[in-house]
């Protein structure tokens, strides 16, 4: 009995020692790799002891900033939550999201490049001082967007063309960052989906909205100009299929500009084959489709558009059939884009063909009120030659000024624009406008997406770009 | 030095290393240093000074290690709790004192452990009622059913009825060790003793299974079964009944996996804890990040990332089952170990009095307590640590919970009788002698 106590004893030894060997293995060995896990949010608790930074619109009025309660820093929101998708939460428990996880390290002052005083202090050991991110959000404009989409399921993005910088990100439905460990469980499980930043993550179907693409592509590469004449019978039959108009319409004889202007699908089809597959996704390319924007937001935060399959983003040399092309060409088939792409579509127009990095960090100003890093704009893409962006000018002004995009239209303002209305098949439409304002001295492009709607592009969502252009254009200052 | 005087030293020792503790999370906390809690820290140590004169009159050539050991868990425990829920540490210490209480009892009552072995199935009984009851009328807490209410307390019965097996099975097995080691008839070249002194712990194995359907406890099954294993093997020498424990109670975990549901997922999470890392993964992940960040040293007592701003734990059930996560925080690698070696500590001492005991009841009584001591332990540090699969288990005395606190110091009354009654026959005086054939 003894003896069989004796191994039991050593087994239990045995068993203890292997505690002490995991125990070492994951306080020793492995620890500096537990704390370097994204899981890992226990060193957003020692961050939320440092004063962290504010986030200042453009207008400078704080948009995010700081409330100190038992020795930790929280965020409040003094001027009620302005894009909260695009800002970010920040959580002690739920982590962190848009700018204020992606500028993480220069709000909380724990950057290499926020000056010399900050350097000292990190050498001494003294806790850092958060530096203070301004933004080109100006907190007017993204108001109005904000009370446009209420109600409602959608977003509306709008830029400078010729800076690139983000005036205005809206996303509706949305959600308070200030309390977000309340509504956590509530907002994960909502299918509509309020966490989702709409401007840099939802994919949507462009349609017609798409056609300034396939327009751009044709008239670039010279195989049509705005007086190519087309004939409409209501069908255009391709490939064993055939792609009709929206609603019905019969248009009988057409130019290329009044195509654009009444949104014929079956002339913008035909064009969309005259051009074939890789002339058409090359255009999309030049603007930037089948790229994620250079946009600085965390991983899978900011999506690419283009052509979609079942496992995500297909490559632009992807077979597509005649039928396809011509679908495509309206902004249908497999083509899924960002509302963020569709507003550098415009803005690629407005800006004489050049479309522009978009940015939305205006400055970094430390806690000694030392700017540390300036915006600088830049170009993205060469998105047509000059020429043809002003030939599209021209055409998207006649599609607000006597075409489906109407309800746009701003006195003393030339508004240029594209509608879309892409039909989900269970009696919704997905209503889009793409434009830019004014016309002959473009100073800001927009991208209005609206879900789950009975109206049209140029019903749903023409208006809300209409007020939110005449906003912006009243400022005072724009980036 | 006596025994008594060397646990006395013990004691002290556990006392400062205590109140250091105690300083440190006050310190750590100073706005709530309060009148109440240093009238706290002194019935705590009143407990225990009562617990060993006790011994002084009753049981005076029990093992000098036992009490002292328990002591400075329970401080340990209690001042982890303090630091994390301060009202919890207050109904905490309030069990203590019952678990002190019945400690009491049971050194008055039993006086010697001898006589439990005449009740043995009337005592197995019990611990077979305690656990049928729990699975007919018991409460689901986290997915397990291990909970009783009754009275306006929990009552969690298996730890009871965990001491109840063991006597039982001390006491059948080493009546009828005999004829199990001896095989009577040899199915497939393989020994298998009588049926009828096989059957009752078939009966142990039905029930280990039962437990991890009904109460969905991977846990406390396989605590059952390793006591069960452990005493068998203990009792008879005989290796092919720890295979055929094992074979059956991984057949059995196989079967728990695919059929219940709580079982799987704890499976699941332990294999692969990441892809579930904010849902049922969420309380091992934040486990093993806790424990990483305590480093070699740790924190300190009361000084470690152990509570949300808003006061609530990082770990779920940071104060029961992941008790030790927390312990690990603030001590670091070394109070981490430490903690392990002070449970073995107890293991060896429990395994000790089973060696010296005179008579196969005393042995296989101590031994089982000690074997049930190691398993439990082994199961919820393994548990928090990922070494095993998670389950639901109080770390013996440390842990926040009145059932587990007053089992366990049961299992130290039992443990401290054997002791006393090896210690006197092998060298006591005649007079202690004389009052423990009283006792008898």
């Amino acid at each position: 009995m003894n003896k069989a106590m004796s191994k039991v004893f050593i087994v239990s030894v045995v068993l203890f020692v292997a505690l002490v060997v995991n125990l070492t293995w994951i306080m020793v060995v492995r620890a500096q790799w537990f704390q370097d896990r994204p899981q890992n949010k226990r060193s957003i608790a020692k961050e939320m002891k440092i004063k962290r930074g504010d986030i200042i619109g453009y207008d400078g009025s704080v948009i995010a900033g700081t409330e100190r309660r038992s020795g930790y820093y929280y965020r409040d929101y003094p001027n009620g939550t302005l894009a909260p998708q695009l800002v970010g939460y920040d959580s002690i428990r739920y982590g962190r999201s848009g700018i204020e996880a992606q500028l993480n390290d220069e709000l909380t002052g724990q950057s290499s490049d926020l000056g010399v005083q900050n350097w000292v202090d990190k050498l001494l050991g003294r806790r850092p001082k958060g530096a203070n991110v301004k933004v080109t959000l100006v907190p007017a404009v993204q108001k109005v967007a904000q009370q446009q989409l209420q109600g409602q399921k959608g977003a509306i993005v709008l830029l400078d063309p010729k800076t690139g910088a983000l005036i205005a990100s809206a996303s509706a439905p949305t959600y308070d960052p200030a309390n977000l460990e309340d509504q956590w469980a509530r907002l994960i499980k909502d299918t509509s989906a309020p966490l989702l930043n709409r401007p840099t993550q939802g994919l949507y179907v462009p349609g017609s909205a798409f056609k300034v693409v396939t327009a751009s592509a044709g008239l670039d590469t010279g195989k049509v100009t705005p007086d190519t004449q087309f004939v409409d019978t209501g069908t255009y039959v391709v490939f064993g299929g055939k792609v009709t108009n929206y609603g019905g319409e019969v248009y009988g004889p057409n130019n290329f500009t009044y195509a654009l202007t009444a949104s014929i699908n079956t002339t913008f089809a035909k064009v969309g084959n005259t051009l074939g597959r890789k002339r058409l996704i090359a255009g999309a390319q030049q603007y930037g489709f089948y790229q994620t924007p250079p946009l600085p937001l965390p991983a899978g935060e900011i999506v690419a558009s283009g052509r979609y399959g079942k496992k995500g983003l297909l490559s632009p040399d992807a077979f597509m059939d005649p039928l396809d092309v011509a679908w495509a060409a309206c902004g249908q088939e497999k083509l899924l884009a960002t509302p963020l792409q569709m507003a550098l579509v415009a803005g690629g127009v407005a800006n004489g063909g050049r479309v522009m990095k978009p940015y939305y960090l205006q400055e970094i100003v430390t806690s000694e009120g030392q700017v540390v890093s300036k915006a600088q704009p830049e170009q993205w893409q060469v998105a047509t030659k000059a020429l043809t962006a002003d030939q599209l000018n021209t055409m998207m002004q006649n599609v607000v000024n006597a075409g489906t995009g109407t309800a746009a239209a701003l006195e003393g303002i030339q508004v240029a624009g594209k509608t879309g209305t892409a039909e989900k098949g269970d009696g919704t439409n997905l209503a889009w406008f793409i434009g830019f304002a004014p016309a002959e001295d473009p100073q800001v492009c927009i991208a209005v997406v609206i879900e789950d709607t009975q109206s049209t592009g140029g019903e749903a969502a023409a208006p809300l770009a209409a007020a939110v252009i005449k906003t912006a254009l009243a400022q005072p200052a724009l980036p | 030095m006596s025994r008594r005087n060397l646990e006395l030293g013990f004691l002290v020792l556990a006392g400062a290393v205590s109140t250091m503790a105690y300083v440190s999370v006050y310190t750590g906390r100073f706005r709530e240093i309060n009148r109440i809690s240093i009238i706290y820290g002194l019935v705590f140590v009143g407990i225990f000074v009562l617990l060993h004169l006790l011994e002084r009159i009753f049981l005076p050539q029990a093992d000098p290690f036992l009490l002292p050991i328990t002591a400075l868990l329970a401080a340990i425990g209690l001042t982890e709790i303090f630091r994390i829920k301060p009202s919890l540490a207050l109904v905490q210490g309030q069990w203590l004192l019952v678990g002190a209480g019945l400690f009491v009892l049971t050194v008055l009552i039993v006086r010697d452990h001898m006589k439990l072995d005449r009740y043995r199935y009337l005592i197995g009984a019990v611990g077979l009622a305690l656990l049928v009851a729990t699975i007919v009328i018991g409460t689901t807490i986290n997915g397990a059913k291990l909970w009783i209410h009754a009275f306006g307390f929990s009552i969690q019965p298996s730890e009871f009825a965990k001491l109840a097996i063991v006597i039982f099975l001390a006491g059948y097995l080493d009546d009828k060790k005999v004829m199990l080691s001896v095989p009577q008839r040899h199915v497939l070249g393989v020994p298998v003793p009588a049926f009828k002194y096989f059957g009752p712990l078939l009966v142990m194995w039905v029930l280990s299974l039962a437990m991890l359907v009904f109460m969905k406890d991977f846990g406390m099954a396989l605590l059952f079964m390793s006591i069960f294993v452990g005493l068998m093997y203990m009792a008879t020498a005989r290796v092919v009944y720890v295979v055929a424990g094992a074979g059956l109670f991984a057949a059995a975990g196989a079967i728990a996996v695919y059929i219940v549901p709580h079982v799987q997922d704890r499976f699941e999470v332990w294999l692969n804890p990441w892809p579930y890392a904010s849902t049922t993964g969420y309380q091992l992940l934040q486990s093993l990040f806790t424990i990483a960040d305590g480093g070699v040293v740790g924190a300190g007592f009361g000084r470690g990332y152990l509570l949300f701003p808003d006061r609530t734990p990082v770990v779920p059930d940071l104060q029961t089952d992941f008790i030790f996560t927390a312990v690990a925080n603030e001590m670091g690698l070394l109070g981490a170990a430490g903690i392990v070696l002070v449970y073995l500590l107890f293991v060896w001492r429990g395994f000790r009095i089973a060696v010296y005991a005179p008579d196969g009841f005393s042995k296989l009584l101590a031994a089982g307590l000690a074997t049930a001591f190691a398993i439990q332990t082994f199961i919820i540090i393994g548990g928090v640590t990922r070494l095993i699969p998670l389950t639901g288990i109080t770390l013996p005395f440390v842990s926040y919970g009145g059932s587990s606190i007053t089992a366990n110091l049961m299992l130290v009354a039992l443990l401290l009788m054997v002791s006393n009654r090896t210690n006197i026959i092998r060298g006591g005086s005649d007079l202690e002698r004389r009052k423990l054939a009283e006792k008898g």
